[in-house]
């Protein structure tokens, strides 16, 4: 006689997405910026899938998260749970449960660690069930494994073309967001460059979209790494942004944002709207490429792999192997901001933050961003890339609070840099933005000193640098470059190139 | 180039050791996190290093007094109380001894040894406790180097406990500059009979926690199954709530030493294996699918024992004030217990205060509930659980009869 089990606990499978399901049904995603977001709508749709990306999240989702999950999750947490259960509710209504069900799967990144990240597909469960929905069906996307095969049914292939048409999207759609950073602040036309980035995306989605097919890996592979498709495409676009006036005179702060990676990344109320509203108090925002995330990754393999070598004799090759594949990566990153004249931030050397974070943060230690918070502190503040710190981080980060500790001993050895750590709730914005006006105070009073010792320095008067930029109709483009001559202030640092320059001429 | 050819740390020759030198060390280590249930690898480890057992010196109990006494002021984030109070442990060892340290050892255990390796994902250990001791160190080092001014020697290795290949060189890079004369063949020789240690240790324990459960399924008696991370057993972390639960009689089982004989484990998980549901009895895939994190998947696994065995008709669940780790775990342990009738009684939100009059009145109900109803709770579980079961005398005709109908259901 067998022994009954079925009234055990088990947890929640999907039912298979079959090839014949996968035409009628739409493939909802989110948790980006919504260039990223868009650009990747158009990766699914150039592969036979429909796709779309779901709102951005809201205040409303953070209560509704908190509301069908269990109890002290991360604010990140909160807010994708109850994006999903929200847009499935008001689908529900609009068409019926049954039909969301049929028409609708979620895909979501899921990892193996070490924070609970890799766990959230629990609260998206508790909370499908808790609003009814047990049947829905959500599958999870290993961000360590590009070529993953299909899923339960055959439906989602997770091939090469899909994973590859992914890693360029978000470069893509990181060069785009890098540029529009560093313009929007100093436009003359208030509304321009949201709209010109607008278009830019708009027509990357159909370049995205329009991407030939090269086969299903190999060719893929070969296609993506030798095209100028996609730089093509780029340098079109970098066009628009000649259109844009800028006035680089005024000494604005430059804030870089870290933190958690959903905190940091996407642009709305989970993060109190934090990048409109450092530009909006007079900032210019440093933002966080998806790019340098997906760097440490690879980063964080090499380090598995180094631990080996002297004990496992493939070690070193892999090390090496895997070194080279890091390098390709980095270079069709700089295409790619080449193509937009180099304006769009630097990614950090992923050695160099490991060496900087070494004495405070062991760079084995896993979880979020690991040692790259304290790296990337020093290396900004030490290379003079920003004024100040804004560190994003949930409430409850496991990661997150740990880099925050050891950034005691960095302030320790540092007490000059600039380090505002927000804790965020997702519900407590004017106590979170008031910290970080505090710091921002400060790193103000820096953006106008490194505007006076380049006065100093050059010997430029604002009005002479206003004269002689009068001359120069080019250098007041959104497509112009800045070099960095060593101040973290863009406003100092024209003033070093039109020395520069004005010296050059004069010799002539 | 240079390091291309180099030699293979296992191919040095190495220094000789200086026993003599090694004799007169004193290590102290932080007794907080994975520490519970590693120590017996780190007393094994020294002791073959030539570091006599009782010169390893372990921090006291977490307490509010330690806290106050040696980690006032030293505090550099908020987050759960079992790192917090690390500050504590670091002063206690660095300020409190009669005999002073050499060596303040604490171990960022980067992944643990557990039973249920080869059955799961992974075993991590979570990402505050093993990154605990960077954040902790820096609120000795933020204004001056308090270990240096006190003659201490701070180490902190990343230790891959999961990782057996890897542990012998991250220790040996740890420790070359700092234990006289050592060698990375010893240093090897020393991590296995660390491991050996350990294993023997927790065999031991196994074995004890089997005696527990055979006299409760010979006398038919309930008994508590506790749910917690190891660092729970502090008395100053898990607040003794399972001593209290004791103290009306009824015995308590951790489920990090519950025994693991093939004959219990086949009773207890052969019908899920018959039906599909799991490959072995460690495997936790049918509950827990994201089994990366040890303590987790212990966790989730011990629920699964604790749903199975008739005689355990409570289990109490441990946990501390912002765990993350836990906090996705709540409702499919719950579900998992209560889904086989067992009462299921959880203790969240634990800080530094032991909240005491809540903690006697809610170890007086589930005294109650288990009074009332552990009868009918082994009855209902003994229904649906295979016959021959190994707690009880004639065991061995027993697991036979239930072989044969699981191969017959098969």
């Amino acid at each position: 006689m067998a022994v009954a089990t079925d009234h055990h606990y088990r947890a929640y499978t999907p039912a298979p997405l079959t090839k014949s399901d996968i035409d009628e049904v739409e493939i909802l995603f989110g948790g980006l910026h919504w260039r990223a977001e868009r650009l990747l709508q158009a990766v699914f749709e150039n592969l036979g899938y429909n796709a779309r990306p779901l709102p951005v999240a809201t205040k409303d989702d953070l209560l509704t998260g908190r509301e069908l999950a269990d109890i002290g999750q991360c604010c990140p947490t909160s807010f994708t749970t109850g994006n999903l259960a929200n847009f499935l509710r008001s689908e529900s209504e609009r068409i019926g449960a049954e039909q969301v069900k049929d028409r609708y799967v979620y895909v979501t990144a899921g990892s193996c660690g070490a924070c609970r990240f890799g766990q959230y597909h629990q609260s998206y469960e508790l909370a499908l069930k808790n609003i009814g929905m047990e049947q829905f069906r959500m599958f999870l996307i290993d961000q360590g494994q590009p070529d993953q095969g299909a899923t339960a049914g055959g439906g989602l292939n997770i091939n090469m073309p899909l994973t590859l048409g992914t890693v360029w999207a978000l470069l893509a759609a990181d060069v785009v967001q890098g540029l529009e950073y560093r313009t929007r602040p100093y436009e003359v036309n208030a509304g321009q460059t949201d709209e010109v980035v607008r278009q830019c995306v708009d027509e990357l989605y159909e370049v995205f979209r329009n991407r030939p097919a090269k086969g299903e890996k190999w060719g893929s592979i070969v296609w993506h790494l030798s095209t100028n498709y996609f730089v093509k495409a780029l340098r079109e676009v970098f066009r628009k942004f000649e259109a844009i006036e800028v006035d680089r005179l005024q000494p604005k702060p430059v804030v870089k944002i870290t933190g958690e990676f959903y905190l940091q990344t996407v642009e709305g109320d989970p993060n109190y709207n934090i990048h409109r509203w450092l530009e909006a108090e007079g900032a210019e925002v440093y933002p966080a490429p998806i790019a340098v995330w997906l760097d440490y990754l690879i980063r964080f393999q090499v380090q598995s792999l180094e631990d080996y070598v002297g004990v496992d004799k493939g070690a070193r090759a892999k090390v090496a192997a895997l070194k080279s594949v890091q390098k390709v990566f980095g270079w069709t990153y700089n295409r790619m901001r080449a193509a937009f004249g180099n304006i769009p931030h630097e990614m950090p050397d992923q050695y160099e933050l490991r060496r900087l974070a070494a004495p405070y943060f062991h760079h084995k230690l896993s979880g979020g961003e690991g040692d790259m918070l304290v790296g990337k502190a020093l290396w900004t503040h030490l290379n003079k890339k920003a004024h100040m710190i804004c560190e994003l981080s949930p409430y409850s980060c496991m990661p997150n609070t740990m880099s925050i500790g050891a950034m005691a001993g960095v302030i320790g050895q540092y007490p000059d840099l600039l380090y505002a750590p927000i804790e965020v709730k997702g519900d407590a914005e004017v106590h979170a933005l008031s910290r970080c006006q505090m710091i921002l105070t400060e790193a103000k009073k820096r953006a106008i000193q490194d505007y006076v010792a380049a006065m100093e320095t050059t010997g430029l008067s604002p009005e002479t640098a206003k004269e002689l930029l009068a001359e120069r109709p080019e250098m007041r483009r959104a497509s112009y470059r800045v070099p960095h001559r060593g101040a973290a202030a863009t406003a100092a640092n024209l003033l070093y190139d039109l020395a520069d320059m004005t010296a050059e001429r004069n010799a002539a | 180039m240079a390091k291309w050819f180099a030699r293979k740390p296992s191919a040095a020759p190495g220094p000789r050791p200086d026993l003599e030198a090694r004799a007169k060390l004193r290590i102290g280590i932080p007794k907080l996190l994975n520490v519970w249930t590693t120590h017996q690898f780190w007393l094994g480890f020294f002791g073959a290093l030539g570091v006599p057992n009782n010169r390893v010196v372990f921090s006291g109990d977490t307490s509010e007094e330690q806290a106050r006494e040696f980690g006032r002021g030293r505090g550099t984030v908020d987050c759960c109380y079992p790192v917090k109070c690390g500050a504590g442990h670091y002063g206690e060892l660095v300020f409190g001894q009669k005999r002073k340290i050499d060596i303040l050892f604490s171990p960022m255990i980067y992944s643990l040894s557990s039973f249920l390796q080869g059955h799961v994902a992974d075993s991590l250990a979570c990402p505050r406790v093993m990154a605990g001791p960077e954040n902790i160190k820096a609120g000795f080092l933020k204004e001056r180097d308090v270990f240096a001014e006190n003659g201490i020697r701070y180490v902190s290795p990343l230790v891959s406990l999961a990782e057996p290949a890897i542990v012998p060189k991250q220790l040996y890079e740890a420790l070359k500059d700092v234990i006289p004369g050592l060698s990375y063949k010893e240093t090897r020789a020393a991590v296995d009979e660390g491991y050996r240690t350990l294993k023997g240790f927790n065999t031991e324990m196994r074995a004890r926690s089997r005696e527990i459960l055979e006299w409760c399924a010979r006398e038919n008696r309930p008994c508590v199954m506790v749910l917690a991370r190891p660092y729970h057993m502090d008395a100053g972390i898990g607040h003794e709530i399972e001593v209290d639960l004791q103290a009306y009689g009824y015995p308590i089982l951790w489920m990090q030493y519950f025994p693991i004989d093939d004959d219990l484990m086949q009773w207890i998980f052969g019908p899920d294996m018959a039906a599909g549901h799991i490959k072995s009895p460690f495997d936790i895939d049918d509950v827990w699918p994201s089994s990366y994190s040890a303590n987790t998947n212990e966790i989730l696994w011990g629920a699964k024992v604790a749903a199975r065995v008739p005689w355990i008709t409570c289990a109490i669940r441990l946990t501390s004030y912002e765990c993350g780790m836990d906090q996705p775990t709540f409702t499919p342990v719950q579900q998992i217990i209560e889904r086989s009738h067992t009462l299921f009684f959880s203790f969240q939100e634990l800080d530094s205060t032991k909240p005491a009059g809540s903690v006697k009145i809610r170890v007086e109900t589930i005294s109650f509930y288990m009074q009332q109803s552990s009868e009918r709770i082994i009855e209902q579980k003994q229904a649906v659980t295979p016959p021959g079961c190994p707690l009880l005398p004639q065991a061995e005709s027993k697991l036979a009869t239930a072989k044969a109908e699981l191969a017959a259901s098969a």
